[in-house]
């Protein structure tokens, strides 16, 4: 057992080193730019954190169904109810953006053409 | 059609890199991610296959227990079909495919998001076992009943099944994405028999993934409900099969297997045709070939299954012998559009070429375990070990390398270093030659996989010592990867539009690519609309005076 | 971009293709098959655990038998009924008649809650759980997970009629309203499939 957290400390290690040569690197060039234009007729939506929300509201839930006590009935609360939570904001986020997005482009919604959310 | 900016959520003020990443819906920067994460989770299953091949090396238990051996091996497996090898490739083809049709992005550009953003979670999800007494420790098939409550008590497995549904629904919402680019994003004039062949694979692909994961998902459940909610699919006291299991395992495990090598067969489709000067030999034969892989690719799962006594052996013998012909007409594709090109050997050139080789001793070992008789023998000897990783490692790696070698340019605007890169290529495939040929020969000696030590008087000490001393050599064959990868960052070679000469439109584009892709598109008029505006001015000069064809760029 | 590039181009900038199936409709349709495939293994864990079961196929010998009366056949008509609505919704805002739109789509949801009150009522009647057996733990996966998909759609249904009460939708613009009832339309056929495999076929 020993082997394993040393095993996955060596992991941990090894990821933050990696990330932290990222960083590094990264930090290098592309720093904040203007906010590119599409070409005309095209347009996409701007950068959004509510993936990364979701995915953290993912990650909860998922925690908390598999870190499951044997008096819980369906998951672990701690975990599961924060993780529900973090989710359905982020789904509504989501729901709002589009609004927004959709009352933000000239005249009506353009979803009957080819770009999506 | 008016208006395109779309105001910013926060305003115009200068953020951090951090948040740039953290909330980019570009598909080039998603597609670093996926690369970035992915080879993160390849260094981490790498250091497991080198606990496992440490323990191997000569008879005894020296330096783990049996239950931290059987993780390692399972958490090996896992990470890497799931959290490395799938998801680089769909960070190339997220990257590149936009690109390869001439559209500014994907056609779902948050959902892109999510699906990166699921991936290091869930493998975290996956990985986070051990630290809570042990991961997941039945092989990454996880077969019942050694998984269910009785046997695997504990919460690895229900890790391992939770992180992997997340890791799921991922790639499910990304083949939408891809099979919704690719219909509806296409530039004017790249019609369906004009799209590049990785684009064509990526295609397949996202069919694959679409049509199998969700099985897999379903069976996860399953197995969830009866591991915590007294569930009886697989509990035969109540009347359940554990053989359901590998039934519904292996209907999305063997398709999942086209999933990992299709991609990279489209890389090297790409890569071939552009270092021998000559285009790819049955650029049509390719396309159905592929689709073809893909059709049978759901009829032969079964063949995993062999030994269990409960499956019709003809039929899934059959097809399982039928899929090699697919496969062998991209073989001699590949070869004839080798012949009399005017090869150049550049590192990704050799790692194609590398995957050729490699993926042919694959296939061979593969067509001998179609056979009933033969697998009988050899089902859960070294000798699938080795069949696999010749198919995994020798086919998809390969191609992964060579993906990174030959675009790393295009993303970066830098070339990685030339002679680095071939001792790289050197010592991999020296490297993995050693590791994994000799397995051939000790499943036909009989020594079972998934075991953490073997009998000193059984004979195969020998090739165990050899094929350690070869997963060391491919471990230390990554140095001179990541010292290139460094090296170029900081001081690298820069390159413009179109270093290799390329075929495909990602070349007609600035190193990187701007912010939307493309300021203007050149005319499409066949698969090679770059090779075409480099020679757009061949026929006038052929009847004028003697000029090489292009301007005079670099 | 180079001078080469912009010498030779030739093309308009990139525009996104307006001619053929909406892309937002295209990605619901690939979604709908993914989840007809994760309906798939679960149907074929139904039918290799029936193929495989040694005794007498259906609820423990403790539970009643399982009866499509007072409960399963309304609420199949139910849904069937909201499928109905739903497409009359879709009728509407073709035509441009976005407040009857709204009424149909909230009748649609109404519709669908109901079904999934009934189904939750149908549950507690059933005498056998989860934990019961083969039976029971294939019944309540398969009509759980349906109802899971109900509960999704019943969230977008309430999402149209937000959208619509805002003024969203038009003759014109109205994808998410056809993607939406391709949906529900898919979540009724598996619920079918499962009333005739569970209820008759057994």
């Amino acid at each position: 057992m020993s082997g394993g957290l040393v095993g996955f400390g060596l992991v941990v290690v090894g990821i933050l080193f990696a990330l932290g040569m990222v960083y590094a690197l990264t930090s290098r060039y592309g720093r904040m730019q203007d906010r590119p234009q599409p070409p005309r007729g095209v347009h996409l939506p701007p950068p959004s954190l509510l993936p990364a929300v979701l995915a953290l509201g993912a990650a909860l839930l998922g925690a908390g169904l598999a870190f499951r006590a044997d008096d819980q009935p369906i998951a672990n609360p701690f975990l599961a109810i924060p993780g529900v939570l973090v989710m359905v904001s982020g789904i509504v986020g989501w729901v709002r953006a589009a609004g927004r997005e959709w009352r933000e482009t000239d005249h009506a919604a353009h979803d009957d053409g080819g770009s999506g959310h | 059609m008016a208006t395109t900016t779309l105001a910013p959520r926060f305003g115009a003020f200068r953020r951090s890199w951090v948040w740039d990443w953290l909330t980019t819906v570009d598909h080039k920067k998603i597609g670093i991610l996926y690369i970035v994460n992915s080879f993160l989770f390849f260094l981490a299953a790498g250091l497991l296959a080198l606990v496992v091949r440490s323990e191997l090396a000569v008879p005894g238990l020296q330096f783990v227990n049996v239950q931290t051996y059987n993780q390692a091996f399972t958490m090996h497996g896992t990470i890497m079909v799931f959290l490395f090898v799938v998801p680089v490739l769909s960070g190339f083809a997220n990257y590149i495919v936009p690109l390869m049709i001439g559209a500014p992005d994907m056609a779902f550009p948050r959902v892109n998001a999510i699906s990166f953003w699921f991936l290091p979670v869930g493998g975290l999800l996956i990985f986070s076992g051990y630290l809570v007494g042990g991961a997941a420790a039945e092989g990454w098939t996880l077969y019942t009943p050694l998984s269910g409550a009785a046997y695997a008590p504990g919460y690895g497995t229900d890790l391992w099944l939770v992180g992997l549904t997340l890791v799921g629904t991922a790639s499910i919402l990304g083949s939408v994405n891809f099979i919704a680019t690719i219909f509806k994003m296409r530039a004017p004039g790249k019609t369906l028999f004009r799209m590049p062949i990785f684009v064509w694979t990526m295609l397949v692909t996202a069919t694959l993934i679409l049509l199998a994961t969700p099985v897999l998902a379903a069976g996860m459940i399953a197995l969830l409900i009866d591991r915590n909610y007294g569930g009886s699919f697989f509990d035969p006291a109540a009347g359940g099969n554990p053989v359901l299991w590998q039934h519904i395992f292996w209907f999305f495990g063997h398709p999942e297997v086209y999933i990992v090598i299709l991609p990279a067969m489209g890389v090297v489709s790409e890569v071939l045709p552009v270092f021998s000067r000559k285009p790819l030999f049955g650029y049509r034969a390719f396309v159905f070939a592929t689709i073809a892989i893909g059709f049978l690719s759901f009829s032969v799962w079964a063949h995993h299954m062999f030994v269990t006594g409960q499956v019709f052996l003809p039929f899934f013998a059959f097809m399982t012998a039928l899929i090699a012909v697919p496969t062998g007409v991209k073989m001699f594709n590949w070869m004839a559009t080798l012949w009399r090109g005017s090869i150049s050997l550049t590192t990704p050139m050799l790692f194609a070429i590398g995957f050729l080789t490699m993926f042919l001793i694959g296939g061979i070992s593969g067509v001998m375990l179609s056979s009933p008789p033969i697998d009988f023998h050899l089902q859960d000897t070294y000798f699938v070990v080795a069949h696999l990783h010749y198919v995994f490692f020798g086919g998809s790696v390969f191609g992964v390398f060579a993906a990174t070698y030959y675009w790393f340019p295009k993303m970066f605007g830098r070339r990685l270093n030339e002679r680095l890169g071939k001792i790289h290529f050197a010592m991999h495939f020296i490297g993995f030659n050693l590791a994994f040929f000799p397995m051939h020969e000790l499943g036909i000696q009989g020594m079972p996989r998934r075991i953490s030590d073997y009998s000193a008087t059984a004979g195969w000490t020998e090739l165990n010592l050899l094929s350690t001393l070869g997963a060391f050599l491919i471990a230390a064959s990554i140095l001179p990867f990541l010292v290139n990868l460094v090296a170029t960052f900081i001081n690298g070679e820069r390159v413009g539009d179109d270093p290799w000469e390329g075929n495909t439109l990602e070349w007609a584009t600035s190193s990187p690519p701007p912010a939307y892709n493309f300021d203007v598109l050149p005319p499409i008029r066949s698969e090679r609309p770059v090779f075409d505006l480099r020679h757009r001015h061949d026929a006038e000069h052929l009847a004028a005076e003697p000029h090489p064809p292009g301007e005079g760029e670099a | 971009m180079t001078a080469r590039t912009r010498a030779a181009a030739a093309e308009l900038p990139i525009s996104h293709r307006e001619a053929g199936m909406p892309t937002p409709l295209v990605g619901m349709l690939l979604f709908i098959a993914s989840e007809v495939m994760f309906f798939g293994g679960l149907f074929a864990a139904y039918f290799n655990s029936r193929a495989s079961y040694a005794g007498v196929w259906g609820p423990p010998e403790s539970a009643p038998e399982l009866e499509i009366l007072p409960i399963a056949l309304p609420i199949t008509i139910v849904l069937l009924a909201s499928s109905f609505t739903m497409q009359f919704g879709v009728w509407a805002i073709r035509r441009g008649d976005h407040r009857a739109m709204t009424r149909w789509v909230a009748l649609t949801l109404a519709l669908g809650v109901t079904f999934l009150i009934g189904q939750a009522y149908d549950y507690t009647t059933l005498g056998f759980g989860l934990s019961d057996g083969l039976f029971g733990t294939v019944f309540y996966t398969l009509t759980g997970f349906h109802g899971a998909h109900v509960f999704g759609g019943a969230v977008g249904l309430t999402i149209l009629v937000a959208r619509a009460r805002a003024g969203q939708f038009n003759a014109r613009h109205h994808v998410a309203v056809e993607a939406v009832s391709i949906y529900w339309h898919f979540v009724d056929l598996v619920w079918v499939a499962l009333f005739t495999t569970l209820y008759f076929l057994r």
